[in-house]
């Protein structure tokens, strides 16, 4: 990173999901799931609906119990943490609150049961933008006011740790833009961040790493960037589009090639000066030739259809 | 426990409107209880009926005082208790409890603790308001207020200790049947009309041994209120009963607690 300030490092702990089964009478909505979260970046934990997010969320924070295998914070199981709330805040479905409270209530038990100052509660809701509606009861709240305010209980006891289940439902688009903005500072002083999305464009620009699941199993895990690369492919525009079409699969048949419109092509698995290579050589005429970004989204969708119900 | 997590749950309670609402369900069925008592002790009924012994009799004090605080506000309490844990699963609020306070033992004992705060709470306003409104009757029939009488004092401390804990009872009810709704039904009914019944069902059958230790009778013993059908535990027998009662109903409410999943 290439921050010239030095920033106040806040030292993230690390989430690691073992094995992971849960099963609810006969679904397994977990399957030998395993993957580690580290600190100091945003990772962003995918699938489609009804993949296991939740409940894997929902073991890491000790609130369902595994069927078998293990989920550790920093190591430890949530259970054993000293200070669950100074070293985890966790933001799950918008709805959890007591409609007839108000939001500052909601929080002050919390701080209460957390021996957090109940002072910080005003200082948190002001962070998320509800300082003027910290007195209303929160059934009157829209469903951004209750993102907001699940955010503020998630922030509320300075984590080291932040784990939040689709956070941008029900935010418009400056507060989408204030939260990947909270999201990347908060890495930045090396937290640890996972936020889990079943919209891939929703957190793409946010996200350093990804963990795809789908029908509660692991699909795919890694750096942003290198799905990023693994998907990206080149466009040719040719009038002679079949035959440089067989061309390329003839000499790579393993690349992948796909036909658009009359005169163009989308590759992968070739770079844009090996196809200029192999056009001169068969004296090909080109009229484009250009690195494409990966369609991320597409790719989403063909990881996780194979196996989604 | 932690104090915080007392002061906690206390903060759950107190910050919705549904405690006051109850406070003044258990004044004004106090005041009516107390007053009417009052009114109608000593009188003939007709009908053939015994007389009721009269407004110098310590036992009708104690129904005046004590018995009516106890029958206004223990329905009051348990309605506390059952709604103060079934919030937490109707309103999901047991996510952010137990992640502020995963060993969920702490949760349930410290709710525990902070309804009976409030349960005793609300036995002493209980106990106010008969005083006032029995009271008042009292002396509009011209006789002494009688709070000298024996074993008032003792009648009232247990009276308001009662009220306290059936809020532990509600709790437990609140853990084994979590739909709000439900929970709150089954327990008005079981204590207005299935425990009624079956009382009157037992004596029918002359098993009133059996009877004196249904939840509700063998609470109203623990004032020594003058009987009206079949005896009544001794007062010190139907404390101890209630107490079983309340360990029993909230042991049960941290069993099913620490085992569920909260989903
Ligand atoms: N308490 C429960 N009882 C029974 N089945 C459950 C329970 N909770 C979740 N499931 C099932 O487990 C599977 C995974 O659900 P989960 O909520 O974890 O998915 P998700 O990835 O969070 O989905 P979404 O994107 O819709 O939020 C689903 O098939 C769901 O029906
Ligand atoms: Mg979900």
């Amino acid at each position: 990173m290439s921050t010239t300030t030095p920033l106040p490092q806040k030292p993230g702990l690390p989430l690691e999901v073992r094995a992971l089964t849960k099963r609810f009478g006969g679904v397994r909505a977990v399957d030998d799931l395993s993957f580690t979260v580290p600190p100091g970046r945003v990772t962003g934990f995918l699938g489609p609906n009804g993949a296991g997010k939740t409940t894997t969320l929902r073991c890491l924070l000790g609130l369902v119990r595994p069927t078998s295998g293990e989920v550790l914070v920093g190591g430890r199981a949530y259970r054993d943490l000293d200070q669950p709330l100074r070293q985890v805040g966790a933001a799950l479905e918008a709805a959890s609150f007591h409609p007839g409270r108000s939001a500052r209530d909601h929080l002050k038990f919390l701080a209460q049961a957390a021996d957090i100052p109940v002072a910080r509660v005003d200082e948190v809701l002001a962070t998320v933008g509800l300082a003027e509606f910290s007195g209303r009861r929160v059934g009157n709240f829209s469903l951004g006011m209750r993102q907001r305010l699940g955010l503020a209980q998630a922030l509320v006891g300075d984590p080291s740790v932040l784990i939040l289940d689709e956070p941008a439902n029900g935010l418009d688009p400056a507060g989408i833009a204030w939260l990947r903005g909270l999201l990347r500072a908060l890495a930045a002083e090396g937290r640890t961040v996972l936020v889990s999305s079943h919209v891939l464009s929703e957190v793409q620009q946010t996200v350093d790493d990804v963990v795809v699941i789908a029908d509660g199993r692991l699909v795919t895990q890694g750096p942003l960037v290198e799905l990023e690369r693994s998907q990206a492919s080149v466009l040719v525009r040719t009038p002679e589009r079949d035959r440089l079409a067989g061309s390329l699969r003839e000499v790579r048949p393993q690349s992948t090639v796909s036909e658009d419109g009359a005169d163009a092509l989308h590759v992968s698995g070739w770079s844009t000066a090996e196809i200029g290579r192999l056009a001169h050589d068969q004296r090909l005429e080109l009229h484009e030739l250009a690195n494409e970004p990966g369609d991320l989204e597409r790719l989403f969708l063909e990881l996780t259809q194979g196996v989604s119900r | 426990m932690r104090l915080g997590l007392v002061r906690s749950e206390l903060t759950k309670i107190l910050s919705t409107r549904l405690w006051w609402g109850l406070l003044i369900g258990v004044v004004l069925y106090t005041v009516i209880q107390s007053a009417a008592s009052a009114a109608f002790a000593g009188l003939d009924p007709g009908a053939g009926q015994p007389t009721t012994p009269g407004l110098e009799s310590p036992e009708t004090l104690r129904g005046i005082y004590a018995a009516a605080a106890f029958s206004g506000a223990y329905i009051f309490a348990l309605v506390i208790g059952v709604t103060g844990m079934t919030g937490e699963y109707r309103y999901e609020t047991a996510t952010p409890t137990f992640l502020a306070t995963p060993r969920r033992v702490r949760v349930v004992v410290s709710k525990a603790i902070a309804h009976l705060v409030v349960g005793i709470g609300y036995g002493v306003v209980a106990v106010l308001s008969a005083f006032l409104a029995g009271g008042l009757v009292v002396l509009i029939r011209g006789n002494d207020l009688g709070l000298g009488s024996p074993g008032l004092w003792r009648a009232v401390a247990l009276a308001v200790l009662a009220v306290g804990l059936w809020t532990l009872v509600g709790i437990g009810i609140g853990t084994l049947i979590r739909n709000q709704v439900a929970a709150l039904l089954v327990a008005v009914a079981v204590t207005f009309l299935v425990e009624p019944l079956v009382s009157v069902g037992l004596y029918a059958a002359d098993l009133e041994e059996v009877g004196k230790f249904l939840p509700s009778t063998a609470s109203s013993a623990v004032t020594s209120p003058p009987a009206v059908f079949g005896e009544l535990l001794p007062w010190w027998a139907g404390a101890l009963v209630l107490g079983g009662y309340a360990v029993l109903f909230a042991a049960m409410g941290v069993w099913l607690s620490v085992r569920r999943d909260v989903t």
